[in-house]
């Protein structure tokens, strides 16, 4: 009797279960597997003429050509740099929206809103903002004498990441002090009541007290944070396009670019597959950090 | 990261698939709207009225031909059905042919219509003795200048670099700061690449040598690159953000008076000749400079669209039926007369109505000096081969590299494709 409504409950739920599963290897297992295969084979795109296994020969192409590597480094350069100063901006915007203030609703709203925004729009506004020579910045520069020259934002090498991180610690640090946020909402009164008993400053509250216990939502923020970093894609396609020269162009503007403009699919999986290995083993590193820390 | 590149096949497919609702006679048109210009709308209106079954959806894509090819590429991969009909670049109809993404227009397409159109256009667009699409115009790159500032200063029209140069140093000095000589489109982009061969071949050198060999690090390549950089970092006549730009946006800067030179295609004449344009009456055009000692070399590098029909689509009548409109007599007569369209028939260039054509007769001057694309000779390479040209130019015009050696990569590169 009870045998039967268990395997009734199991068939009630496998129903349930079932059509996700079947979504997600659809979506997500079969691309996967579906671009590893691509990236040992030779194939026409339109799929005739068959396929042909040609080994690793994809990924040793990719070793000896300088834009590949040229790729990994402006992601990995990207990454370094967006990352930490989004985590340091986030934090201190998820201390300031905690505090009791008036409009603090209007604030959080205001602090969210860029991230609202879909990255492609954001960024064709901060192109015309670094506009060489009709954009803002330039204008406030040259007109208050900070700049005697036109600053070429977006055509400098060194610049134009530094412009690209700019945008990116603009639009996500929000998405970070939100995760934060949570995280500190869910810290006991009490603990700080204590503190201040005992005699601690802010700075050894904020030390000893709010950072230990925020350890948790800070981690599940760097590892969504990077891995958005690790593929961006959506920021140097309509900022730069990758340019000046390569400077910024992502590991997924080449593939993209490989892929679209070169019609190559097989190598452009290939690189494909080298950046989910990157992202794979950048959680890997997050998560058994986190697992210590537990 | 594949998911993603999926992901947005799929949208563009759904996008394209939901232009082209059910109705039997829907046809999805993808032109851009700047390069053919105010003709697009007035040829669709007149079509509605010949056609009023047929109804037509007017897909504008990016006037920057790298930006409409990709659209182009997710949709034709996927087989979609629409757009019935698209302008495509003369650069890609080899390419696009060979990957079978053109539909034959022989039998779609009246034999007397094609057999109208200019000989050696068609043949841009012959693959194995096929016909894969109509032509709709030609256009190239010119040298826009300001009138009022040359005789301000006093100064002849130039014919060479040197004066070139020598005008813009004169300009600039009188004119102060914020204002420059020379703007063109030398971001990373095709035209970049146009312009590259606007400047070598000005300089008796080019893509090929006389034997037909790829010769990118010839000599004569060599100097007229450095003649490009040095406008950059030792005349200073050119802005460091010409590196960035676009045809517009050195359109848009010469257009509110910042810039004496101009070098891009012939679609800006009708914006710089705009009511609301500041150097309305005030600019001229003529062919490219040349270097000293050239005066015969070809410098107009050319470009040509087409319009082609997808061999997907649901109504290829009805799609011969639009490209026949676009193409025909009196359609490109009016672009001729009123947007300074040069025609891809040649009877309509006898039309008595092409005296009131002045502004186009001096734009089909220019083209006696016309250098094509090396797109024809290289096939599916193209893509390539442009792309090495533009990182490879890029870099030299970044100082990342000398001249020299960035040429050579670009010839090492070149030669190594095949």
């Amino acid at each position: 009797m009870a045998n039967a409504l268990d395997r009734r409950r199991q068939a009630v739920g496998l129903g349930f279960v079932t059509p996700t599963v079947l979504v997600i290897l659809a979506i997500l297992v079969y691309p996967v597997l579906q671009s590893f295969v691509l990236s040992v084979g030779n194939s026409e795109i339109d799929g005739s003429g068959g396929y042909r296994f040609v080994g690793l020969q994809h990924y040793a192409e990719l070793m000896q050509t300088s834009r590949f590597w040229n790729s990994l480094k402006v992601t990995l350069i990207f990454t370094a740099f967006s990352i930490p100063l989004e985590l340091m901006l986030g934090i201190g915007l998820a201390v300031l929206m905690n505090e009791h203030f008036h409009g603090k609703g209007l604030a959080r709203l205001a602090v969210l809103f860029p991230w609202a925004l879909p990255t492609a729009l954001n960024t064709l506004m901060w192109r015309w903002m670094y506009n060489t020579d009709y954009g803002l910045f330039n204008a406030v520069a040259l007109q208050t004498g900070l700049a005697e020259q036109p600053i070429n934002w977006l055509g400098d090498q060194t610049l134009a990441m530094a412009s690209m991180v700019t945008v990116s610690v603009w639009k996500t640090s929000s998405f970070m002090a939100l995760i934060i946020l949570a995280g500190l909402q869910s810290i006991p009164r009490e603990l700080y009541e204590a503190g201040r008993m005992d005699g601690m400053t802010r700075w050894q509250e904020f030390r000893q007290i709010t950072l230990p216990l925020l350890t948790g939502p800070i981690l599940v923020a760097l590892i969504i944070r990077s891995m958005d970093a690790l593929r961006a894609f959506e920021l140097p396609f309509n900022l730069t396009d990758g340019g000046p020269v390569s400077a910024t162009e992502s590991l997924s503007l080449y593939a993209y670019k490989v892929i679209f403009d070169f019609i190559d699919f097989n190598l452009g999986s290939a690189i494909v597959v080298i950046q989910f290995l990157v992202i794979f083993a950048m959680s890997l590193i997050y998560i058994f950090t986190l697992r210590k820390k537990d | 990261m594949k998911m993603k590149l999926l992901g947005a096949g799929v949208l563009a497919a759904a996008l394209f698939a939901g232009m082209g609702t059910a109705l039997a006679a829907d046809l999805v048109l993808s032109i851009g709207s700047r390069g053919y210009g105010p003709t697009v709308e007035k040829n669709l209106a007149g079509f509605k009225q010949a056609n009023p079954d047929i109804n037509v959806d007017w897909n504008k894509v990016s006037d920057v031909p790298n930006d409409a090819r990709k659209l182009y590429v997710t949709g034709l991969t996927a087989k979609s059905p629409t757009p019935d009909v698209f302008a495509i670049d003369v650069i890609w109809a080899g390419e696009f042919a060979q990957r079978g993404w053109l539909q034959p227009i022989e039998g779609l397409v009246g034999a007397d219509v094609i057999k109208a159109y200019n000989p050696s256009f068609l043949e841009a667009a012959t693959l194995d003795g096929k016909i894969y699409a109509a032509p709709l115009y030609v256009d190239g790159i010119h040298l826009f200048y300001r009138t009022d500032l040359l005789e301000k200063y006093k100064l002849e029209v130039p014919k060479t670099w040197q004066e070139l140069t020598a005008a813009s140093k004169t300009i600039m000095a009188g004119e102060g700061p914020q204002f420059y000589g020379f703007v063109s489109m030398w971001g990373k982009i095709e035209g970049l690449f146009m312009n590259w061969l606007a400047f070598t071949n000005s300089n008796g050198g080019g893509f090929y040598d006389k034997d037909g060999k790829v010769a990118v690090n010839s000599p004569a390549n060599i100097e007229a690159t450095q003649a490009m950089v040095d406008m950059l970092y030792k005349d200073k006549i050119a802005p460091e953000s010409v590196l960035n730009m676009r045809p517009d946006d050195a359109r848009t800067l010469f257009q509110q008076g910042r810039a004496a030179f101009l070098m891009v295609q012939d679609f800006v004449y009708a914006p710089l000749a705009g009511d609301d344009s500041a150097v309305k009456g005030k600019f001229d055009f003529t062919r490219n400079p040349y270097f000293e000692g050239h005066p015969d070399a070809h410098s107009t590098t050319m470009g040509g669209w087409f319009l082609a029909i997808n061999p997907n689509s649901k109504n290829k009548e009805a799609a011969a039926k639009l490209v026949e409109y676009f193409t025909a007599y009196d359609q490109q007569l009016t672009a001729a007369v009123e947007e300074n369209r040069a025609p891809s028939l040649p009877a309509v260039y006898a039309d008595p109505k092409m005296a009131q054509a002045a502004v186009l007769t001096k734009l089909g001057k220019d083209f006696d000096v016309g250098v094509v694309r090396p797109s024809a000779t290289t096939g599916s390479l193209y893509p390539k081969v442009s792309e090495i040209m533009q990182t490879e130019v890029t870099s030299a015009l970044h100082r990342q590299k000398t001249v020299e050696q960035a040429l050579n990569d670009a010839q090492q590169q070149i030669e190594a494709l095949k």
